[in-house]
């Protein structure tokens, strides 16, 4: 009797075939379809077709099939070198900063009270909702050398003013610190939710074993935060991977190529050199970079913290 | 028949002539035309676009069955939508393209993205173009549109700073370097007292595909290409020396802002035309610039034109552009017929004639000058005697990226970073790669 009570739970166990789980779940599907059939359409279909155009030359009434000349072009370019290590210098400095900064802003906002906090969540994240090319324009100015904001107040204080977006050595540090001065409103919500996620038996637990207000921070809430964080590094890194609109309004990549990045050089290259199937390999190195950065990143951040 | 019947039957036969002879002689297809235009001159009620829509009516009056779709496309989106649409195989039938400026690709020309028109424009016809109009859409032989107006780049001066500081106009438009250069010492100067200049002489951008400092580096008589168009020549003696003075006006001279050089157009035009600002003395400008400044409520300003600066050349030379309508490929051939004539209905002498007027260009037609469309505008009458020195940029099928290579280069020599011969000499050999 036990053994047939085993078989049977043995056969529980056993996965059903795919095609009988989503037949099980049929009804789930059928909501699920016009969002994925959107995703096909829109995401899924344009990747494929970019990495197509990549292997082509692309002319208007036919292609050239040209297997991987556009690659080896783009590895042969000195501007994508250039474009490579603009773009790694600002995501290297723009991601560990404005995930520092989310981090130590939604911890002084957390502790405070519902109100204040509601108050808080909505100062930082409405810039966010603003107009990149907007808030691009408005750094423009506060950048001018003869009028600007920052020479202004250097200048009251008695210090030189600094050609912030005529220099190669200033023109991209200055769209570095525009990223690092607007508050990542999205980072500072994700951290709040997350804190709110955290179970209080956890601190009371640190408090009664003696640790103090930075302790419970640092051992409690800093570990448990760890997904969130690996969310926040990947999107982070992806998002300045495809830095574009400051460099665009703000500089179009000069002076020479001292802020040009590799999505501005994709712009240039289809756009104004009509070049698409180059534009399109420069567009799937740029692609399998990220997947390998966020691959990276999953594996030095991954965590199985799990709590409820 | 009556004297009376015959009056009748007179003025009847005359009248189905005369109907006869208005209705004029078209192809027979019907259907839509896209046309793409960018934004002209405001009416009174602040539509840029009347112009254009007028002239659809009309088409459309005497095409009967014929429809014209108009997209209303900023000038600084026009290239950027079209190459987007090309590639996309969903191009207009019919948009205002400078070809000399980098809106289509000559690549595109190769592959037979544009229609050659030369079969569709009589001896007659071509006759009554200045022949710099129809080069500048000529292209391995064939005339890949039809040029309605032209541009070109000259200084626009702004009288008031130089009637504060007693500086002369220059006599009939002329000066010489050194006289400019003693000018904007003149005019650079402290106006609110508190030590530091907060005018200054002359400003002017360097950016990718604009060429309003570039005369000045033609001055000496440096050209970028060779005349056959296979080696970069900016490097030469004259264009060192050429660049050489003007990065002087802001490092040795210090009568040009720390702009002098960036790639802020938006803000250089400011600097120059605001009210609120009115920091700079002199500015080069296309002419569109003395329509803005004539015209427009919000820069309106005394002003006037002049020639660029003479250098070692003696010629005060400049760069000009040239505007018209262009036909993409029609598979229909009774459709192009059709896109053929309304590309002309919108180049006639009477169009050229309002755009010289109220658009700041000057006419592709010979045929427009005895209208005199400059009487009364000063400002074009000058800049119209610069046509005679304005050469075109060079027509190399990879212009586009051997400017961005040389501009880079004169961006970098502007921030006070390189010298003006190392900067035109890096500048030669990224642009010989694409000379091969």
């Amino acid at each position: 009797m036990s053994g047939v009570k085993m078989a049977a739970a043995g056969a529980a166990r056993r996965p059903r075939p795919l095609w009988q789980e989503i037949w099980r779940q049929r009804s789930a599907y059928v909501f699920i379809a016009p969002k994925y059939a959107l995703f096909v359409v829109f995401v899924a279909a344009p990747v494929i077709w970019a990495f197509l155009i990549s292997l082509q030359e692309f002319r208007i009434f036919e292609t050239v099939w040209v297997g991987l000349d556009n690659f080896r072009r783009v590895f042969g370019s000195d501007l994508f070198w250039v474009a490579l290590q603009n773009t790694l210098h600002y995501t290297s400095v723009t991601v560990p900063a404005n995930i520092l900064i989310a981090l130590v802003l939604a911890s002084l906002i957390f502790p405070l009270k519902s109100g204040a906090q509601t108050f808080f969540r909505a100062a930082y994240y409405l810039p966010t909702v603003a107009a990149a090319v907007v808030v691009a324009m408005i750094w423009r100015w506060i950048y001018n050398y003869s009028y600007g904001l920052f020479n202004f107040v250097l200048e009251s204080a008695g210090l030189p003013r600094i050609n912030w977006l005529g220099s190669s050595a200033y023109a991209m540090w200055s769209i570095i610190l525009m990223n690092i001065l607007i508050p990542p409103g999205t980072g500072v919500l994700l951290y709040l939710a997350a804190m709110g996620s955290i179970p209080q038996t956890l601190y009371e637990a640190a408090t009664l074993d003696g640790a103090g207000g930075y302790a419970r921070w640092r051992y409690v809430t800093l570990p448990l935060l760890k997904p969130t964080t690996l969310y926040l590094v990947v999107l982070s890194t992806i998002g300045s991977f495809q830095v574009f609109t400051p460099v665009l309004i703000m500089t179009q990549g000069g002076p020479g190529y001292a802020t040009t990045t590799l999505v501005h050089l994709i712009f240039n290259t289809a756009f104004l050199d009509f070049n698409f199937g180059l534009a399109a390999a420069l567009s799937v190195v740029l692609f399998a970079l990220i997947m390998v950065f966020a691959v990276f990143q999953f594996r030095w951040l991954a965590s199985d913290i799990e709590y409820s | 028949m009556t004297p009376t019947m015959r009056r009748v039957a007179a003025l009847v036969s005359t009248a189905v002539v005369s109907a006869l002879l208005a209705v004029p002689v078209h192809a027979a297809w019907t259907g839509e035309i896209v046309l793409w235009d960018a934004p002209r001159w405001r009416d009174e009620a602040g539509d840029q676009f009347h112009w254009i829509k007028a002239k659809i009516k009309e088409f459309e009056a005497t095409h009967p069955g014929v429809k014209v779709t108009l997209v209303e496309t900023p000038w600084a989106e026009l290239a950027q939508k079209l190459s987007i649409a090309i590639a996309g195989r969903a191009w207009p039938d019919i948009a205002p393209v400078d070809i000399s400026g980098g809106a289509i690709n000559i690549q595109y020309l190769r592959q037979g993205v544009v229609e050659p028109l030369d079969s569709f424009l009589t001896r007659e016809e071509l006759a009554d173009f200045y022949p710099g109009a129809l080069d500048a859409y000529t292209f391995e032989g064939k005339l890949y549109g039809i040029p309605t107006s032209m541009t070109v780049h000259s200084m626009m001066l702004a009288l008031d700073h130089f009637r504060a500081r007693g500086v002369q106009v220059p006599p009939k438009g002329r000066w010489t370097w050194d006289e400019f250069v003693q000018a904007m010492r003149k005019l650079t100067y402290d106006k609110d007292g508190d030590g530091k200049p907060d005018v200054y002489g002359f400003t002017t951008y360097i950016l990718k595909g604009y060429y309003e400092a570039w005369p000045l580096l033609y001055m000496d008589g440096a050209r970028p290409l060779s005349p056959d168009l296979s080696r970069y020549t900016f490097d030469s003696p004259q264009g060192v020396s050429a660049l050489q003075k003007v990065l002087d006006l802001k490092f040795k001279e210090k009568v040009a802002p720390m702009e002098l050089g960036s790639a802020d157009v938006g803000g250089t035009f400011q600097a120059f035309a605001n009210p609120e600002q009115r920091r700079i003395a002199v500015e080069p400008w296309a002419s569109w610039a003395i329509a803005t400044l004539r015209t427009n409520p919000k820069y309106k300003m005394d002003f006037a034109v002049v020639e660029y600066p003479i250098g070692a050349s003696g010629k005060p030379v400049t760069i000009g552009g040239t505007g018209g309508w262009v036909v993409f490929r029609q598979p229909n051939k009774e459709k192009l017929a059709v896109v053929v004539e309304l590309a002309k209905h919108l180049s006639t002498t009477q169009e050229q004639y309002a755009f010289a007027r109220f658009y700041g260009t000057f006419p592709a037609r010979k045929s427009v000058l005895p209208l005199d469309p400059y009487g009364d505008n000063p400002q074009m009458q000058q800049a119209a005697q610069m046509l005679a020195f304005a050469e075109m940029v060079p027509m190399h099928q990879n212009w586009r990226q051997i400017d961005e290579r040389i501009q880079a280069q004169l961006q970098i020599a502007f921030a006070g970073e390189k010298s003006a011969e190392q900067a035109l000499k890096d500048a030669g050999v990224e642009a010989q790669q694409f000379l091969k």
